[in-house]
Formats: C-alpha cells, sequence, structure tokens
C-alpha cells in the first residue's frame, strides 16, 4: 500500500514538474469553455448534454497526452529497471502511476464545474442530469487512461504510445457508427456495446445504469490487468 | 547471500549468459572481471529479476528470484549500468522515493538519507535537480540510491564507469566499508580494481565463467604455466636441443632479437617447480652467452587477458 502511495505521488509531482499536467488542464478548461459558450448560448438552454458530448471528444484527445509517457518515459530514461527491482509489485507500479493519470483527469474535470454558475444563475438545469453526465465522463475518462497506459507499458517511444492510444480510443469511440451498416443483430448489438461514446450517451441523458458503469470498469480493469501482466512477463 | 547456479540467457542462437555458476557469501565482495559484452550485466540482470534466466537459478538470502521475487527485491540493492536517475527530481526527493518503496519508516527517513548521502559525498548537491549534475553525481546518486534501507545484497554494475580518479577512489571506498558487512558483487572492465577491493574475482567472457579465485590464487593458478624469457648468442638448434632437454620446460618459443644479429630471444613455458630457471641459466651460460634472463610475474592484467584470450586447457575452475 505505501509502495503504491509513494509510486502515486511520484507520479503526480511528474505531473506538475513538466509543463504536461498544465497544458492538459488548460486545453481542457479552454475548450470545454468554448463548446459550452457555444452550446449554452446558442441555443438558450439550460444543460449540459452537448458541452458533455464535447468533452468526451476533447477527452480523447487529450489521454495520450496525458498516459503516453507513464511508462515509455520510464524505459527510455532507465529507471524501469529501478522501479522493477525495488520491492514493487507490477500490480502496485501500475495502480500508482494509474491513480497519478486519474487525478490529473480529476482535476480537469473539477476545473469545468465553473460552467455550471452561470447555468445556476441564469437557468434551472437538471442537477441529477449534470451529475449523471459528470460521472460517465470520469468513468469514460479512466476507461480511457487505463487504455492509454497499456500502450505505454508496451513500447519506450512517448509518440509511438500516444498516437496508438488515440487510433484505438478513436476506434472505441466511433465503432458504434459501424451499427447503422449492419444487418445481423448480433453484431450490431456487439458495436453498441463496445462504443465508448453509446455508454456516455446514457450518463449525458441522465441514466446511470448499471450496464454502462460496469463496462467502464471492465474495460479499465481489463487494461489494468494487462500491463501488469506484461510487466511481469517482461521481466 | 547470492547463489547462482547453471545460469543461462540465450538470445536465438547466441548464449550471453552460458552456464555459469558462483556464489557470494555474506562480508565477501566479489569482482565480476570481463571485457564489454562478456555477460556482466546479463548475469546480474538475472540476479536481480529484471531478467528471467533462459534455464539455471539465482537465489539471494536462499530466496528464488523468480518465485519469490518480492522476497529478494527487499534484500538486494542495484545499481544499473545506466544510473536510474529521474532527472526531473531533485536528489532529496529521489532518494526520499526510493527509500519510502524500500519501506524505510517514515521516522529514519531523514537519517538515512543522511547517510548515504555523506557516504557518496552528495551534500553539496541534495537541493539540485537530478538534469543539472555531472556523470559522476549521478552514478555517485544511483550508489547512494543501491545503499539505501541498507540491503543485504549489493549488486553494482560498473560504479566507477564515468568517474574522475578522485571519485573513483571515494566509491571503491564506499563499496570495501560496505562490503565488510554485507555480500557484494560488482562488475568491472578494470583489472587493477578488482585487485584493490575483491577479496574473489570471477573472470566471466562470452558468456562463460572462465575462473573464479582469489586474486592471489588466480596468480598462483598462471604460475603453474609461468614463463621465462632469455636472450642469448647461440646456434638456433643445438639450443632448442638444449633447452628441451631440461626438466620443467615444457614449451619454447625462439626467434632472432631484433637488435643484435645473432643473437635469440627465447619464450621458455616452465612449470611451477623453483630452480627451473638456475637450471636454465646453468645450461645456457655454461655453453654460450646468455644476456638476459627473466622470469614474468604474472600480473592480474595478463591473467584476465590470458583467460579471455585463451581459456586454459581443462576448462573453468569454478
Amino acid at each position: 500500500m505505501s509502495g503504491t502511495l509513494a509510486v502515486y505521488q511520484k507520479e503526480l509531482a511528474t505531473y506538475f514538474r513538466s509543463p504536461i499536467a498544465y497544458y492538459v488542464v488548460a486545453v481542457f478548461l479552454l475548450g470545454t469553455g468554448y463548446f459550452f459558450l457555444y452550446n449554452v448560448f446558442l441555443t438558450g438552454e439550460t444543460t449540459m448534454a452537448g458541452t458533455f458530448q464535447n468533452m468526451g471528444i476533447l477527452l480523447l484527445t487529450l489521454v495520450p497526452v496525458i498516459s503516453m509517457r507513464l511508462f515509455s518515459a520510464e524505459y527510455s530514461a532507465g529507471t524501469a529497471e529501478l522501479l522493477l527491482t525495488l520491492p514493487l509489485s507490477p500490480w502496485q507500479i501500475v495502480l500508482g502511476k494509474y491513480l497519478g493519470a486519474v487525478t490529473i483527469l480529476t482535476l480537469m474535470t473539477a476545473g469545468t464545474l465553473v460552467d455550471l454558475v452561470p447555468l445556476y444563475l441564469f437557468g434551472t438545469p437538471e442537477t441529477t442530469t449534470i451529475l449523471a453526465g459528470y460521472i460517465g465522463f470520469v468513468l469514460l475518462g479512466m476507461a480511457c487512461l487505463a487504455v492509454g497506459q497499456l500502450f505505454s507499458t508496451l513500447t519506450h517511444n512517448q509518440i509511438v504510445a500516444a498516437l496508438i492510444t488515440a487510433a484505438v480510443l478513436l476506434g472505441f469511440w466511433f465503432v458504434g457508427h459501424l451499427q447503422s451498416f449492419q444487418r445481423s443483430e448480433e453484431l450490431r448489438g456487439l458495436f453498441g456495446y463496445l462504443s465508448f461514446a453509446l455508454h456516455f450517451v446514457d450518463f449525458i441523458q441522465g441514466l446511470v445504469r448499471t450496464e454502462a458503469v460496469v463496462f467502464y470498469l471492465v474495460v479499465a480493469a481489463i487494461t489494468l490487468t494487462l500491463s501488469a501482466a506484461y510487466l511481469a512477463w517482461r521481466r | 547471500m547470492i547463489e547462482v547456479s547453471h545460469l543461462v540467457k540465450s538470445y536465438r542462437d547466441l548464449k550471453a549468459v552460458n552456464d555459469v555458476t558462483f556464489k557470494v557469501e555474506k562480508g565477501e565482495i566479489v569482482g565480476f572481471l570481463g571485457p564489454n559484452g562478456a555477460g556482466k550485466t546479463t548475469t546480474m540482470r538475472m540476479i536481480t529479476g529484471v531478467l528471467p534466466p533462459t534455464s539455471g537459478s539465482a537465489k539471494v538470502a536462499g530466496f528464488d528470484v523468480f518465485e519469490q521475487p518480492m522476497e529478494v527485491k527487499k534484500r538486494i540493492g542495484y545499481l544499473p549500468e545506466t544510473p536510474p536517475v529521474y532527472t526531473d527530481m531533485t536528489v532529496r526527493a529521489y532518494l526520499r522515493f526510493v527509500a519510502r518503496v524500500k519501506g524505510v519508516p517514515r521516522s529514519a527517513i531523514a537519517a538515512e538519507l543522511e547517510r548515504v548521502t555523506t557516504a557518496c559525498r552528495l551534500e553539496a548537491v541534495v537541493r539540485q535537480e537530478i538534469f543539472k549534475l555531472s556523470k559522476g553525481y549521478r552514478q555517485r546518486l544511483g550508489l547512494a540510491q543501491a545503499l539505501l534501507g541498507n540491503p543485504e545484497v549489493l549488486l553494482l554494475d560498473e560504479p566507477t564507469a564515468g568517474l574522475d580518479p578522485g571519485q573513483i577512489q571515494e566509491t571503491r571506498e564506499v563499496i570495501r566499508g560496505f562490503g565488510r558487512d554485507h555480500a557484494v558483487l560488482f562488475s568491472t572492465h578494470i583489472v587493477a580494481e578488482v585487485t584493490l577491493i575483491c577479496r574473489r574475482v570471477a573472470i566471466i567472457d562470452h558468456g562463460r565463467l572462465l575462473a573464479i579465485d582469489s586474486p592471489s590464487g588466480l596468480q598462483r593458478a598462471v604460475e603453474q604455466t609461468n614463463r621465462v624469457t632469455l636472450q642469448v648468442t647461440a646456434p638456433t638448434q643445438a639450443l632448442r636441443e638444449q633447452l628441451l632437454s631440461i626438466d620443467g620446460v615444457t614449451a619454447l618459443d625462439i626467434r632472432p632479437s631484433p637488435s643484435e644479429r645473432g643473437m635469440l630471444t627465447v619464450d621458455c613455458q616452465v612449470d611451477a617447480r623453483n630452480g627451473v630457471e638456475a637450471a636454465i641459466a646453468r645450461a645456457v651460460a655454461g655453453r654460450w652467452d646468455l644476456h638476459r634472463l627473466e622470469r614474468q610475474q604474472p600480473t592480474l592484467e595478463n591473467i584476465f587477458l590470458m583467460y579471455v584470450t585463451a581459456p586454459p586447457a581443462g576448462g573453468r575452475r569454478a
């Protein structure tokens, strides 16, 4: 436990010593602010639905930036050798680092709460719907970060890790669109189930479905397990 | 403390480490000597558990590296070839991180940091960011990190590489001091270094352990096939016959001296018996003009080269 905590704190400190954390949070808040103004003031509706949708896409572009260095940087600096010979289990390393990345995600998300101020000042938004949207967004982010972390454990090159993560996340985001090209009920179901976007839409509409929550958590659990297994195998 | 048996690491058809067996006891410093690419690093990485062996086993303090990796990791301090430092951290933050992961109690961390920074002469840079440090400082920081938590076993991969002579001296002192009650295995390709601080030397080349013995033991082993060089003015054929008739001379190499016409330089392989030189001197000086006779004292340098270039017949002494 203390090992995980030490890795977590080191990871978080690293984010803030480099420009990455500031960059990611700044870009995300600027982007979200823009989309928020666009969606709310142009439509005149006091909901976050449109903004959440855009936050999801913005997230896909920023997750690779957060996750790419998690392991790739350790490999190329030779510090992976340190982590792997210190009394840490692969799981402690994976979890400590993951939680560091999730903390950045949480900060990004918390920053967008500012947008709620005008919403509540000038309208009567549905609090439960907004809450559901935020829960969905954080779960989506957690799943994406775990995927990104997996690709970072697989390569020593940060750029490669980022590019593969971006491609895979985009694939999982848009896979739902393949539904329209399919006649087979099973395939339509499968594409719908795998879609990061379609599950997220439920949350945006105020539905916290167990199935969707489980989906994101399972994706995160599977990819984190694969990361830990790869580290153990790589030894 | 360290027990390596029949360790093999193959990459396709290349055997980076080939059937290596040795032990390092508590209170012992063993120097791992070999040219670059001999398999020193690969062996060390297998002992730390970072690299799985193709076959064979490694144990640290009785724990198998692959069956109980956690127990092993708790007991080793490891300095890889490139110091594993986080360049964006300060020296203090880095050491603090490693100490915490090694399970040093919070209350003891300050004292422990003090101990290793003093031992490795890092006091002047504790507040600095690591990217600002020179190679020598980084190397010593890597060593300090390995010393944290006072591990029972130290594995140091070329700990003196990149240091200036003064720093090398200090680093050797640190290793020597640490070796008194721990087990230390350190690799190097500097022969002089092992004579200075090691109780035993393991010579490795092409993945094979060629010899493991004390520096003086190795010297003795080589003296078994000692060499006497003489310069003499004599007819070649007669000289050869005369020398080979001496009991104790096993082989000869006769060639003309470059310096003087008619003079021959002779390398005699002789066995370990005393008095062989005297017999040679008597046999030659009585008939011809003997200019010089000298028994070559094997230095560790020569021994190393001898083992590395031509492993002695009869194979390894492991």
